[in-house]
């Protein structure tokens, strides 16, 4: 199921519609409601989370999750929408930031507007330089495109030291957000108002990459990724959508860069190099390509990973690593992928049916992975701590490292949860089928 | 006189050394329906990619309506009302039954690169869509993906895609191979119908469609034309029956 990507999150709304007679007036009538539902949602969730997580660490990490959610969003538009694989596209993103951070800089320009409006000047910026790589970019995907894309992330990254008046070297460029014109008698001093300016570019950018997949030029990038020689046949040329969506996604990509620089106020060398155009292809794929929704789980499980997981352990991307690997090996649709797996689950009112087998192959699988990490943890402590420090604490347990028993009892847990596990894995697997299956009793 | 729709004269293509094209000289005129037969290796297929610019030609021209096509790209071609179906079916399978058609609709409606509208607001676009869906009857089908549909369906989608553009010369490689009789009589009545006023070029390797369907028939043998005229006259000529038609018919029978 998560393997035959459906290409668009409209599918469903349209199924609704499905009757053969006269679908074409049904659609017009439905259509709006049915579109319309997820952002309204979406938009009360983005207007109420900092009432629910008031910190400012919270703030900072829905910030930080949110302006990732555009820059997946706009890289999906490439790889999911496109078929294009970019190992590049960081520098669209980071080209934007360096333009925001100047045009903070230039003070007198800075004061003439009011700050909600500097991402849109990153998004041309990025938009910008897509359109001079894109130009020759585009002529191929695949592989062609994958390389010149790594290229000119290379060079453009390469270029930060080298053009110092631009980049500023090795200390980057920083600036002042509150230089700007006031907006509404707010001078963006807190973190909370940045989170709603951040907040009303994501849902802003969302439903402008949404739209984009259903306009001409967007259907045909679809056409394109899946069959670019049919697509040709039909009058379109594939270089020149392919150019399309490189460019727009370099706008969104640019927006994102825009966002980053009001929130952090300084841009580096990192915001260009090949570890954040990684780290933006590994967030699409954990999330699920495709299907247009999909980077955003991906977005907001990697920030959580790399905040929250961060202050834990220093071993936080060795797990994302980890997690990486075993979405793209084991659920090829991602994180998403595997929501939506349940989907039918749930139409055919079986869900229950899954409970019970759940528990009790996750928990102990949980439970066993857990104990795989705590030993990961103790082999990092042994061999990294300083000589003499034995004591770590794990999962609030204090004991010695150096001891055999806290081995002995990881390894055991370890061993013992993940035998239940694959034992209780193939009641599991019927159970699935079971709730898979339509009729009988439920 | 108004030019042919299609003309082709002197064409040439060689692959390396191999010459699978040994100068071709065809005129096909409007609304005739022209089938290319020929034995396997004959290149059949070879001379559609060299119309329809998949393939440039080592030597000689191809006209549509009066204008040399030479040095366009396939959109190009496209946009000048000449439409072309493959020998292995090539739809988008990922996408619904209707975006496939509706997708073919796009650069005929004038959408072209557009990014500010909507399709699904745009109403002659469903409808049209729709309206090629129902003559190619898979209207009850439209919401599946394509690549889920019968191997006939699809190719009865690759059908629809062909001609949903509104091009007035519609070229089908092959659209009857490996199919069963019931699916061949039924593809066969559908490009009948589909291709009512338009010129049909087609590579066919069924006898009984090709006599069925065509206004005209040229025998394609070593990348040479050795016989053109009405089904009657290929029948009855000595060369195409010592070639290949004899052959072939005796298999048919």
């Amino acid at each position: 199921m998560s393997q035959t990507d459906l290409p668009d999150p409209a599918r469903p709304k349209e199924q609704i519609t499905t009757d053969p007679s006269r679908a074409s007036e049904r659609l017009r009538a439905g259509g709006l409601t049915l579109t319309i539902g997820p952002w309204v949602i979406a938009a009360v969730l983005l207007a109420i989370l900092p009432s629910i997580f008031t910190s400012n660490a919270a703030l900072t990490i829905m910030n930080q999750m949110w302006i990732t959610v555009v820059f997946a969003l706009a890289y999906n538009m490439l790889l999911g929408q496109g078929g294009m694989l970019s190992f590049g596209h960081a520098v669209y993103a980071g080209v934007g930031g360096f333009a925001c951070m100047h045009i903070m800089n230039a003070s007198d320009f800075f004061a003439s507007f009011p700050l909600p409006v500097l991402p849109i000047f990153g998004g041309l910026f990025g938009m910008g330089l897509a359109l001079i790589v894109g130009s020759f970019s585009t002529r191929n995907a695949g592989t062609v495109f994958a390389m010149i894309s790594l290229g000119v992330g290379e060079l453009i990254a390469a270029c930060s030291v080298i053009i110092v008046a631009f980049f500023g070297g090795e200390e980057g460029i920083s600036g002042d957000r509150t230089y700007a014109m006031p907006f509404f008698g707010n001078e963006f001093l807190q973190q909370i108002d940045v989170y709603y300016l951040t907040s009303f570019w994501v849902l802003v950018s969302a439903v402008l990459m949404y739209l984009w997949s259903r306009t001409p030029v967007g259907r045909m990038a679809n056409a394109v990724r899946d069959n670019p020689e049919r697509a040709e046949f039909l009058g379109y040329s594939a270089r020149w959508v392919r150019f399309f969506s490189f460019v727009a996604s370099g706008f969104f990509a640019g927006i994102a860069g825009g966002l980053f620089a009001i929130n952090y106020e300084i841009l580096t060398e990192e915001n260009l190099n090949t570890a954040s155009s990684g780290v933006i292809l590994l967030v699409t794929f954990l999330g699920g390509v495709g299907l247009f929704f999909r980077p955003i789980i991906g977005a907001i499980v990697f920030t959580l990973v790399q905040t929250v997981l961060s202050l834990q352990t220093e071993l936080w991307a060795f797990y994302a690593g980890t997690l990486f690997v075993a979405t793209v090996m084991f659920f090829p649709g991602g994180l998403a992928g595997l929501m939506m797996m349940h989907v039918p689950v749930f139409k055919l009112g079986k869900a229950r049916l899954l409970i019970l087998p759940y528990l009790k192959t996750l928990l102990p699988a949980a439970i066993g992975t857990l104990a795989l990490c705590a030993l990961v943890e103790m082999t990092f402590h042994v061999r990294h701590a300083a000589s003499g420090d034995h004591e770590m604490t794990l999962f609030w347990t204090t004991f010695d490292s150096h001891t055999a028993l806290p081995w002995i009892v990881a390894i055991a847990i370890a061993v013992v949860g993940l035998g239940i596990a694959r034992m209780t894995a193939p009641a599991l697997r019927d159970a699935w089928n079971e709730a898979n299956t339509a009729g009988g009793a439920a | 006189m108004s030019a042919p729709a299609l003309e082709l004269s002197g064409l040439k293509k060689s692959f390396g050394k191999a010459e699978i094209i040994r100068g071709i000289d065809l005129s096909i005129g409007k609304a005739e329906r022209h089938a290319i037969i020929g034995p396997n290796g004959a290149g059949k297929s070879t001379l559609f990619n060299l119309i329809t610019a998949r393939f440039p030609p080592t030597a000689g021209t191809v006209k549509l309506h009066g204008e040399d096509l030479a040095g366009l790209q396939p959109f190009q071609i496209n946009r000048k009302g000449l439409s072309r179906s493959f020998q292995i079916t090539n739809i988008f399978p990922a996408m619904t039954v209707f975006e496939n058609v509706r997708c073919a609709l796009l650069w005929a409606q004038g959408y072209r690169y557009s990014f500010w509208h909507l399709v699904n607001r745009k109403r002659e676009l469903t409808e049209g869509a729709e309206a090629i869906l129902e003559q190619i009857n898979l209207l009850p089908r439209r919401n599946l993906p394509a690549g889920t549909l019968s191997y006939a369906e699809q190719r009865a989608l690759e059908i629809g895609i062909t001609i949903a553009g509104g091009a007035n010369v519609i070229m089908l490689d092959e659209p009857t191979a490996g199919m069963s009789h019931s699916e061949t009589d039924y593809i066969t009545d559908l490009i009948m119908k589909v291709t009512e006023g338009k010129t049909l070029v087609m590579v066919e390797h069924d006898m009984g469609v090709v006599f069925n369907l065509a206004d005209r028939i040229s025998v394609l043998v070593y990348g040479e034309i050795i016989a053109t005229g009405t089904p009657e006259a290929v029948r009855a000529d000595p060369k195409v029956q010592e070639a290949y038609l004899g052959a072939a018919l005796e298999a048919e029978h």
